[in-house]
Formats: structure tokens, C-alpha cells, sequence
């Protein structure tokens, strides 16, 4: 199976303390992988680092092909309405930018799930093959919360993977393979 | 630099989207700018100096024939200082805590020695030591020479009575004794009857001369009196607040809080939102990020201070006030606030940067700001230090540039330095945010 990214001995620390001990993982074509563990054991950091967002201190992360994110707290400019934080993303990164049905009003005065909608349709940009979801569904209805697993059945379908994280059971049982992150050690099932 | 352009664009489309934020940041430092000014016209203010009168000066004493009113006369040229009469010990008690700043003492014997006109009566004056004492002096000199110059029309006066006694003759008085003098004409006509002889026509001589030459005495004696003569024309040109020197720093104070401001705000921005997360992600570097908070700080800025400089000029226009607006300078000043408003903008970058979120960016900012300020308006000759400090900023800088380009005869000079100096900073700065932006986990 085609491997869409790699990362070697990644870890991080903060204040002198690994928050994250150093790690391997491989994401391949056509599997969703799920991310499980407490609260504040790694799995931002992990993600984060994954998508090229944070800095890690030891090792490296090399992928192949678009890689979308998206973090657990939306990452959207408040003062700019959906359409135009979509359109300024879709620019930053040379894609053309996906319709949305959300309204056409500043983010800040959208709800949670609205907020992570968009969070969502940001990380669709560019119709990526690998897709990097930090508790995706944590704040959407059940329709939409449908809505999200068919189009990341359809990515892996189309050769394509995903990587999220959860504290939820029942998406657990939707990955193929379940790492659980304890206190900064990542541990494969 | 396409996602340098593209953040720029956001970012003034948010800054359109805050119409408060918008008005704080233009009103906060015009409203600086005026405490300022405030705060210079108070350097200007009277300080109060205590009257100890210790020769018990009348309400009126007569000099060479004129009558003065002491409070009246006093009143008249203490215009520079706020005179306060009190009693010798208070006045030593209020000079020791400061709350007087000097101690003018007329001691015994004054008004005799002023009546007399042999003598000149004196004045004693005590000062603090420091900062005002030699403002002070002068001020106090300067109510002296009033006092001297109320005077002496007086004595000039009563001189001339006694030059006028000596060619026509009559009673004088002189320390309060009364005296008759004959006088050059009637001596003259006493002489015409004396038989004619060559001594006799000596003495006819030197008493014809004598009488012409003191009847010259009076212009020599005014002009001696005033060797120089200031004469005061009507006030013309600016006032203080349309005055080349209020619009400088105005415009330098204002570009300085809202160019530092605003970048260290909305770089700061982009961490609180967590899209700098999402940008690091390839989508625009650090040297990007902090190219659009300076080219943001340095477009607000040319707009602000365009704005400032058009009002002042239309006041002025308008106003019909002499020294006008200097509009061919205008685009060499628009050169001069994107140069000082991109060397804030590298400040501010920095600081949003160092900041952890926006709130506490802003707090930085304006602590920061005012003694960048300050530091630039001590003069270099007061501090060198302080002078030498404010060289590492830009604010002293800005403000040169704007006064030369605005008025100097020749800007040319001074605005290549200070614009080699603000454009030095904005680059300095502006590597030092990239780097702090780039280390941000």
C-alpha cells in the first residue's frame, strides 16, 4: 500500500518535559486511523506535528501529495465571514475555493458547530488525500456528524487516508488501526 | 510576497470592520499629542515667586517728581512670574520645600536709596537649586529690567528738571534741601552788562556754549538711557498650536502609537485566533507574516498622517495664518510617515511576536510607547544619555524627519539621515520579528 506520510522519532517538549515522547507512524492509502487517549496526552501535539504545524524537537515528518488539518480549536479569522476565510485560504494555498452554505456573516458570529463546519470546509481545501482531524466531530450535530464520515469514506475509498483523533467509541471503531496516546507515549493496538 | 499582499488585504479589511478599535487608535494619540502640548504650556507657566518686603513699601512713592503705585506698577511687569507676599520666615520655609521656586527680597533702605537717585537701591533674590533656577533668574531679571525701565523715564526726567534749572535758573531741591541757582541765560544777561574786554568775551563765550550744549542734553540722555531699544511688532505667524513644531509632533506621536499598536496587535491576533498555526503550515512564512503587520502599520500611517497633515493645512488655508502649509513638501513627508510607520511596524511586529496573546501585546505596546516618546523629546543637550537611548528607536527620528520636510529651507539633508535611520530600524526590527515569529511553538 502507497504510504502518504511518515514520521520518524517525532517528539516534543515543552518547559524541559516531552510532552510528546518520541514516536513512528505511517499513514497508507485507504486507512483512517484513530488517535485515542486522556485528555492532555499528546494527541494535539501529535496531529500538529503531522500536519506540519508545529515544530518537531527530534526527528522528521516527510508525506507525499495535500495534507488537510484541522485543529480542535477552529483556526479561522473571526472578523472575516465564512465565504472570505474560505477564499483567503483557498488563495494562501493556490486551490480554488469550495462553495459553502454557511452563512455570510463574520466567524465570530457563528455557532460552535458552525465555527467547526468551516473549520471542516478549510481543511477540504484542495481536495487533499490525507486528511488530519483533531476531534472532528466534537461539536457537530448527528447529520452533519453523517455528513463528515461519508465524505471520509468516499477519501479512503479514492485512495486516499485519514488520520483523528477522538474520545469517542463508536468513531474509534470506525478506524482500521487505533493508536492510544498516554502521557506523551504513543502505543499502537 | 503574494501571501504577504494577501494578508495585508485581510488585515485591512478587518481594521475597516472595527470602527471602534478604528476610532481609539486615532483618537488615543491625538489625544497624547494634546496632554503633551498641555503638559509643554505648563513648562511655560508662571512660577511663583515670594515678595518679602522687609523696607515696608508704601502704596505710592514719588521718583524725580512721578508718582508710582507700588502694587499697580508691580502688577505691570511681574507678567512672567505669580509674585506672592510674604513674611521672611515663610517665605525661607516655602523656598526650602519647593513650594515656592524663588525669593525676591526688598530689604531695608529701598524706596530711600530709590528716592535719593544717588544711589542705586538693590534687590535680593533667592533661588532652588536645578531644573527651574535658571529660568527663574531670568524671569526675575527680566521683571527687574521692566521695573528699571518703568524708572528710569522717571530719573531722565527729573535729570533733565535739574540741566533745565542750570540754563534757566530758579529754586531746586536736592536730598531734601532747597537751593537757588541763578542760571546760564540770566548770568549772560548779567554779563551784557559788564563793560566789554577780552576776558569778559572768554567767559560770554563759554556761558553761550555751556547754554547750547546742555540744551542738547535731553535726546543724549534718553538715548543713554536706552542704548538699544527693543521695540515689539504684533504678533504674526502660527500660533503655538497651528505651529510647525505641534504638527511634527503630532504627527510623530501619533504614527508612533498607532503604527506600534497595530502591528503588535494584529500579529498577536494571529496567535489568539490559532491561524498562525494554520499559516506555518507553508502558507506564508515568518518573514511574510511580519512583512504584512509592517506594510499594514506603515499604510495606517501614511493614511493618519496624510489626514493630519491635509487638516492642518485646510485650518491654515483657511485661517489665512502666515507661514502656510508647505503642500510641495507633501510627498517627501509621505516618504518619511511609510518609513517611520514601517520601523513602528517592526517594533510592534516584535512585541506581538514576544506577547503571548493580543491583550497582553497591546499593554506592551502602550507601556512601551510613552517612554519612547518621552525619551525623544529630551533635548540632547539636557541628556546626552537619554538622546543616545532614544537614537535606538525611531519616534526622534520620525520627528526630524517630519520637522525638516516640512520646514527646513533645505530638507534634503536631514530627512537622507533620519531616513536612513528609520529605514535601518524598520529592517533591524523587522529581522529581529521574523525571528521571534519563527521560534513561536
Amino acid at each position: 500500500m502507497t504510504i502518504l506520510l511518515t514520521a520518524r522519532g517525532v517528539s516534543r517538549r515543552y518547559a524541559g518535559r516531552f510532552v510528546l515522547e518520541p514516536c513512528d507512524l505511517e499513514l497508507r492509502a485507504g486507512e483512517a486511523v484513530a488517535l485515542a487517549g486522556p485528555n492532555g496526552a499528546g494527541k494535539t501535539t501529535l496531529l500538529s506535528i503531522l500536519a506540519g504545524a508545529l515544530e518537531p524537537t527530534t526527528g522528521r515528518v516527510e508525506s507525499s501529495g495535500r495534507i488537510g488539518w484541522a485543529p480542535q480549536r477552529p483556526a479561522l479569522y473571526s472578523k472575516l465571514t465564512a465565504r472570505e476565510n474560505v477564499e483567503l485560504f483557498a488563495r494562501l494555498e493556490g486551490v480554488p475555493a469550495l462553495p459553502t452554505d454557511l452563512p455570510d456573516r463574520p466567524a465570530a458570529t457563528l455557532s460552535v458547530g458552525q465555527r467547526q463546519r468551516l473549520n471542516l470546509a478549510l481543511a477540504l481545501l484542495g481536495s487533499p488525500g490525507l486528511l488530519l482531524l483533531d476531534e472532528p466531530t466534537a461539536s457537530l450535530d448527528p447529520m452533519r456528524r453523517a455528513e463528515l464520515w461519508a465524505h471520509l469514506e468516499e477519501l479512503r475509498a479514492g485512495g486516499g487516508a485519514v488520520c483523528f483523533a477522538t474520545q469517542d467509541f463508536e468513531e474509534i471503531r470506525r478506524a482500521d488501526r487505533v493508536g492510544r496516546i498516554d502521557d506523551g507515549r504513543l502505543v499502537f493496538q | 510576497m503574494r501571501p504577504a499582499l494577501l494578508l495585508l488585504r485581510k488585515d485591512l479589511r478587518v481594521l475597516r470592520r472595527s470602527p471602534f478599535l478604528l476610532a481609539v487608535l486615532l483618537a488615543y494619540p491625538l489625544v497624547i499629542a494634546g496632554l503633551v502640548g498641555l503638559v509643554a504650556s505648563y513648562a511655560n507657566a508662571k512660577p511663583r515667586v515670594a515678595l518679602v518686603d522687609d523696607d515696608t513699601l508704601p502704596s505710592r512713592i514719588t521718583v524725580g517728581g512721578r508718582t508710582f503705585h507700588v502694587e499697580r506698577t508691580i502688577d505691570r511687569v511681574a507678567q512672567e512670574v505669580t509674585l506672592v507676599r510674604l513674611e521672611g520666615e515663610e517665605a525661607e520655609r516655602q523656598l526650602r520645600s519647593g513650594r515656592i521656586v524663588a525669593l525676591l527680597r526688598v530689604p531695608r533702605g529701598f524706596v530711600a536709596d530709590l528716592r535719593s537717585m544717588a544711589r542705586s537701591p538693590r534687590l535680593e533674590l533667592e533661588t532652588t537649586r536645578g531644573g527651574l533656577s535658571v529660568r527663574v533668574t531670568q524671569q526675575v531679571q527680566s521683571l527687574v529690567y521692566q521695573l528699571n525701565r518703568q524708572l528710569e523715564d522717571a530719573y531722565v526726567e527729573a535729570n533733565l528738571e535739574y540741566i533745565d534749572l542750570l540754563i534757566e535758573g530758579g529754586t531746586g531741591t536736592f536730598l531734601g534741601r532747597e537751593f537757588d541757582v541763578l542760571g546760564l541765560k540770566r548770568a549772560e544777561a548779567l554779563l551784557e552788562e559788564l563793560p566789554p574786554g577780552p576776558r569778559l568775551d572768554r567767559i560770554r563765550e563759554f556761558v553761550r556754549v555751556a547754554s547750547a550744549a546742555l540744551g542738547a542734553t535731553d535726546d543724549a540722555l534718553r538715548a543713554t538711557a536706552n542704548p538699544i531699544e527693543l521695540v515689539e511688532a504684533d504678533d504674526e505667524g502660527r500660533t503655538w498650536v497651528l505651529s510647525a513644531q505641534a504638527q511634527s509632533y503630532a504627527l510623530a506621536l501619533t504614527i508612533s502609537f498607532l503604527a506600534l499598536l497595530l502591528a503588535a496587535a494584529a500579529l498577536a491576533a494571529e496567535r489568539d485566533e490559532g491561524v498562525l498555526a494554520r499559516l506555518r503550515r507553508g502558507l506564508a512564512g515568518p518573514g511574510e507574516l511580519v512583512a504584512a503587520k509592517t506594510a499594514l502599520a506603515a499604510a495606517a500611517a501614511v493614511a493618519l498622517g496624510l489626514g493630519i497633515v491635509l487638516a492642518f493645512g485646510a485650518i491654515i488655508e483657511l485661517g489665512g495664518v502666515e507661514g502656510g502649509q508647505p503642500w510641495s513638501r507633501v510627498p517627501l513627508l509621505v516618504l518619511g510617515l511609510a518609513l517611520a510607520g514601517a520601523a513602528f511596524g517592526g517594533l510592534g511586529a516584535l512585541v506581538g511576536a514576544l506577547a503571548r496573546d493580543a491583550r497582553t501585546a497591546s499593554l506592551v505596546a502602550i507601556l512601551g510607547v510613552l517612554p519612547i516618546v518621552f525619551l525623544g523629546l529630551v533635548p540632547r543637550e539636557v541628556a546626552p544619555a537619554a538622546a543616545s537611548v532614544s537614537d535606538a528607536f525611531p519616534f526622534a527620528h520620525a520627528l526630524r524627519f517630519f520637522t525638516a520636510a516640512l520646514f527646513d529651507l533645505d530638507p534634503l539633508r536631514a530627512t537622507l539621515r533620519e531616513g536612513a535611520w528609520l529605514l535601518a530600524l524598520a529592517l533591524l526590527f523587522c529581522a529581529a520579528a521574523r525571528s521571534a515569529v519563527a521560534r513561536l511553538g
